[in-house]
């Protein structure tokens, strides 16, 4: 079984070659090919979780047999795995889930392009969930940042525009501090390896040497990172550019591309800089604080918002920010309740997108709470969808956004001085999702007498109703039997120190 | 076990069927369905607290921590026999006085969904399960309350969720930290939390069980956070008003109920902090009730003040913690819930036949509508506590109860209030019956028509009647039962 170990590799490969091939196809054979890549990458992450799981262990697959400190090294271990094959899933049922839009939105030529970026992102995806060096790991980020800009941008009219230039100058800001970073890091260590960085880091903290730099640095790379994931403040750029693309682009950025930085985040504090000096620097209480700010700014944000994909593109930044909160309990509770909200909100949020798609789809497109009354009932499968999502959302118990609450909570309980404001803010951002959400569950099941719009069924569009029904699976399958899956997490995590 | 079982997902699937399904081709099938749903899970229900009575199982584990039980204990079957009541006779009222509402599959739909998740509430093994079905009794009511699609509607059930939601979070803080602190969350006589007592987390264990007395009591309607009860009771369809302010209400008192008696132990809450500040929100509450509910003219509305006053009562019978004060409350919780009913139907069937709604306008209704007016008479009564109807035998338990305690001050305190309380509930209860008989000497007897309802909305008055005052004639045997019952769990 040892040939599974080549399994990471040959899927960040594939996805290259992927992207190679799609740009010499025309729109339909680029949709195939990408299809059949996320399905093989599916199968490969399945294959890897296995071997790891049975294995007990993780491993690191040394590229072209060049050892360190030369080579370039892939790690994989149970958690890895876990979010490839989580990566993989998503961005294919919102892929699929958003076709129609696609074909209908994007030029007949350019469809093949959008492909070939969304190939290339997972290969940028996968790299940073699999990469045991953090120069790979820059390489990447760089890669990501491009395709999903591109992804923003082509559904062309001005706003997508607009909002891709944004994103671009904040990401673009965001990898500076990161690569400003590293390379202090660099200077510091003389590895770009991470188990080499966390060994001489380890030494220079216990020489008590270059305190300001190292701090420095953790904090670049942090800034960094936080800002590419959209912590509050640095979210102005994501309700335009998860509001106005397409609605694809829009379930994969935010359920996945700032999902990847994040984890890259938590590689980073396990694997370069270790968990215990993370913890010591006390950049983590400022991450603590700004996550918490998140979660009440954003939800008010989106409870003043009249367009409903901003408002579930606001509610991302109250998401983002109860992960950062979690982080910032600084134990391993907090780090496998931010995990697992990773999981479930990403479920969640593709879900949110898609589904709202099909009410504004019945609504003659517009995107105004007032012209979505009744839409509920003219899509029954999106309604349904959105019901569940907003319920997730909301963490009742049952669906998957509870386990998260849950987690969150008991590791809040664990932590004696941060027990109070998080527990106070998690409750209140808790009734804020609900006003919100179920305003607009209310909204989308209030009966209208007679509408101008026409209802879907399933006959209109039977795949869009297949990937709705695949995504409740999914984020009742969360809610219901969460213990195997916080479980890997907790092995992951082992695996990491 | 898997009476348990289909008791809770047989309504709950059907009521889903209903609501997926296309509209029905006649108004007497959806009935029939209805009607089959109703009095197959009520015989469920009965069967399965007679038949796996005393037995407990786990359904699956949420989390290595938290599985998922069910099990019959008394409790069970006291809340369970009036859910199965109040549910059968305000569903029978519904067939009738749901002819002049619109969207009646959706109604009958949630209605049989909300008797699912009531059945698990009653048979709910531990704290987890209880609250994830209490959770679902918010979202499934609220289609309830928001029936008619107005705006008013529309706001009230929104106060309702906000409330709900808040007071359900308060709760879930109280879970956690008792979940931190005992392995196991199972309902059992006495409480779990023994080996707390006196360490050092015993305070912040305190302050979980008032935000869950809090959080639970939302549900309950308990001063602070009763506001919603008075706007979203009433503006639901006049026999949802009534499972809302018999039953679904009475989820809040299980819910305080399994924390206080189940989880923490009345030890433990006794002659704390805790216990003082939830004696004092009760007596606030009965009081406060009871006046509002004088002042307010819009009868529907009256009641739902009632039913907040009403409520507190048998808080406060919980809350003093002495076996013949939760005789007391326990009893009140069935007199209540089957007289309550009766006076919603009561309102439902007079604003059926007349379309009137305020107290005002009633002048001369027992001439129009006299078996009704007869009715909410017999239980007005019943709930100012007259012998011989059921409200005097509970209310004696209470008083007694409370003067039998040791507590200081509110030993006589809560008595005088009670009292205080009944006076005011005669006079919100009673004008309506002395204007509804004795019109005045310039009333219009020559355009008087008799107007009585249906019998299929007369019947389920007469039967709550007839129980209520059965309870009150014989009392015996139930309060022996109850008396074992908070011996029991004291």
């Amino acid at each position: 079984m040892d040939f599974v170990r080549n399994f990471p590799c040959i899927s960040i490969m594939l996805c290259l070659f992927a992207g190679i091939i799609s740009s010499g196809l025309r729109g339909k054979a680029a949709m195939l090919v990408n299809a059949a890549l996320l399905v093989t990458n599916t199968v490969l992450s399945a294959c890897t979780l296995a071997y790891t799981l049975a294995a007990g262990e993780s491993f690191v697959y040394v590229m072209g047999q060049f050892p360190a400190p030369w080579g370039n090294e892939i790690r994989a271990g149970v958690l890895e795995s876990l979010m490839a094959l989580f990566f993989c899933i998503i961005m294919l049922l919102s892929l699929f889930g958003g076709r129609h839009k696609l074909i209908e939105g994007v030029e007949e030529g350019k469809l093949y392009l959008y492909y070939v970026l969304m190939d290339l992102l997972l290969s940028s995806l996968l790299a940073l969930v699999y990469t045991n060096d953090m120069f790979t790991a820059y390489v990447f980020v760089e890669i990501n940042t491009i395709s999903a800009c591109g992804l923003i941008m082509i559904r062309q009219n001005g706003r997508t525009i607009e909002a891709a230039v944004r994103y671009m100058i904040m990401s673009l800001l965001g990898s500076g501090m990161l690569l400003l970073g590293l390379c202090m890091l660099y200077d510091l260590t003389g590895h770009l390896l991470m188990s080499n960085i966390k060994e001489s880091v380890a030494q220079i903290v216990a020489e008590g040497q270059y305190t300001i730099p190292l701090i420095i640095s953790i904090v670049l790379m942090s800034v960094g990172l936080c800002i590419k994931s959209a912590l509050f403040p640095f979210h102005a750029w994501l309700p335009d550019a998860y509001g106005y693309s397409t609605v694809s682009s829009a379930a994969v950025l935010s359920s996945l591309v700032s999902k990847g930085y994040i984890f890259l985040l938590i590689k980073i504090i396990y694997r370069v800089i270790g968990f215990e000096i993370y913890r010591d620097s006390r950049i983590i209480d400022i991450l603590f604080v700004f996550g918490l700010m998140g979660m009440i700014f954003g939800s008010l944000s989106a409870i003043r918002e009249n367009d409903i994909r901003r408002m579930i593109a606001f509610s991302s930044v109250a998401q983002i920010g109860y992960i950062y909160m979690g982080f910032g309990m600084g134990t391993e509770a907090g780090m496998t309740a931010s995990v697992f909200h990773i999981l479930s909100h990403a479920a969640t949020k593709s879900l949110l997108f898609i589904a709202a798609v099909g009410l504004t789809d019945v609504s003659g497109r517009n995107r105004q709470f007032i012209e979505l009354t009744g839409a509920g009932y003219r899509n029954k499968w999106a309604g349904a969808a959105f019901t569940v999502g907003s319920l997730a959302m909301v963490g009742v118990p049952m669906f998957s956004g509870f386990i998260s609450k849950l987690l969150f909570s008991q590791a809040a309980v664990q932590n004696n001085t941060k027990m109070l404001p998080a527990l106070i803010v998690l409750g209140i951002s808790t009734i804020l999702n609900a006003i919100y959400f179920m305003k607009t569950v209310i909204r989308i099941y209030t009966p209208v007498e007679d509408t101008p719009y026409p209802s879907m069924t399933f006959r209109n569009m039977p795949l869009y109703a297949v990937v709705l029904v695949a995504f409740i699976i999914l984020n009742v399958t969360l809610g219901v039997s969460s213990q195997p899956v916080v479980d890997m997490i907790r092995q992951g995590l082992a695996m990491f120190a | 076990m898997y009476l348990i079982l289909l008791s809770i997902f047989i309504p709950i699937l059907m009521g889903l069927y209903l609501l997926v399904r296309k509209e029905y081709a006649s108004r007497g099938r959806l009935l029939a369905t209805t009607c089959a749903g109703l009095v197959l899970t009520g015989a469920l229900a009965v069967a399965s607290f007679t038949a796996a009575y005393g037995s407990s199982f786990t359904l699956f584990y949420l989390t290595k921590s938290l599985p998922i039980a069910f099990a019959v204990d008394e409790m069970s079957v006291l809340f369970s026999c009036l859910t199965v009541i109040v549910l059968l006779c305000a569903g029978l009222f519904s067939f009738e006085y749901m002819k002049h509402e619109t969207k009646e599959k959706r109604y009958y739909g949630f209605y049989l969904i909300v008797f699912g998740v009531l059945n698990a509430l009653c048979f709910a093994g531990n704290l987890v399960t209880f609250y994830l079905f209490f959770e679902m009794l918010t979202l499934t009511s609220m289609p309830l309350v928001l029936h008619n699609g107005s705006h008013e509607a529309i706001m009230a059930s929104l106060k309702y969720l906000f409330f709900s939601m808040c007071g359900a979070y308060m709760a879930l803080f109280g879970v956690f930290v008792v979940s931190h602190n005992s392995a196991v969350l199972t309902f059992s006589t006495g409480g779990i939390l023994h080996a707390a007592a006196g360490s050092p987390s015993a305070g912040l264990l305190l302050a979980a069980a008032f935000a869950m007395l809090v959080g639970f009591g939302v549900k309950a309607g308990m001063f602070p956070l009763h506001a919603w009860l008075p706007t979203a009771h009433p503006v639901a369809p006049a026999p949802a008003s009534a499972v809302l302010s018999a039953v679904i209400v009475k989820a809040g008192i299980l819910a305080v109920v399994r924390t206080v008696y189940y989880i923490f132990g009345a030890d433990f809450l006794r002659g704390t902090w805790v216990q003082t500040a939830w004696l004092i929100l009760t007596l606030i509450t009965v009081f406060m009730g009871s006046m509002l509910a004088y002042r307010e003219p819009v009868l529907k509305k009256r009641l739902a003040y009632s039913t907040v006053s009403q409520l507190s009562y048998i808080l406060f019978g919980l809350a003093v913690m002495g076996a013949e004060a939760v005789t007391g409350s326990l009893l009140h919780v069935l007199a209540h819930g089957l007289i309550k009913t009766a006076l919603f139907l009561c309102a439902g069937a007079i604003i059926f036949t007349t379309g009137r709604t305020r107290v005002d306008e009633l002048r001369g209704i027992g001439k129009e509508m006299p078996f009704t007016m007869w009715c909410y008479t017999i239980v007005s009564l019943g709930l100012i506590g007259i012998p011989p109807t059921g409200g005097f035998v509970s209310k004696w338990h209470l008083a007694i109860g409370s003067l039998q305690s040791a507590i200081p001050v509110f030993r006589w305190l809560g008595p005088v209030i009670l009292l205080v309380s009944a006076l005011l509930t005669a006079g919100y209860l009673l004008p309506l019956t002395i204007q509804g008989f004795l019109p005045g000497a310039d009333y219009d007897y020559e355009h008087l028509k008799k107007r009585e309802p249906s019998p299929l909305m007369t019947i389920p008055i007469a039967v709550l009647t007839i129980l209520s005052v059965l309870i009150g004639l014989f009392p015996a045997q139930l309060t022996d039962w109850l008396t074992r019952l908070a011996a029991r769990i004291l």
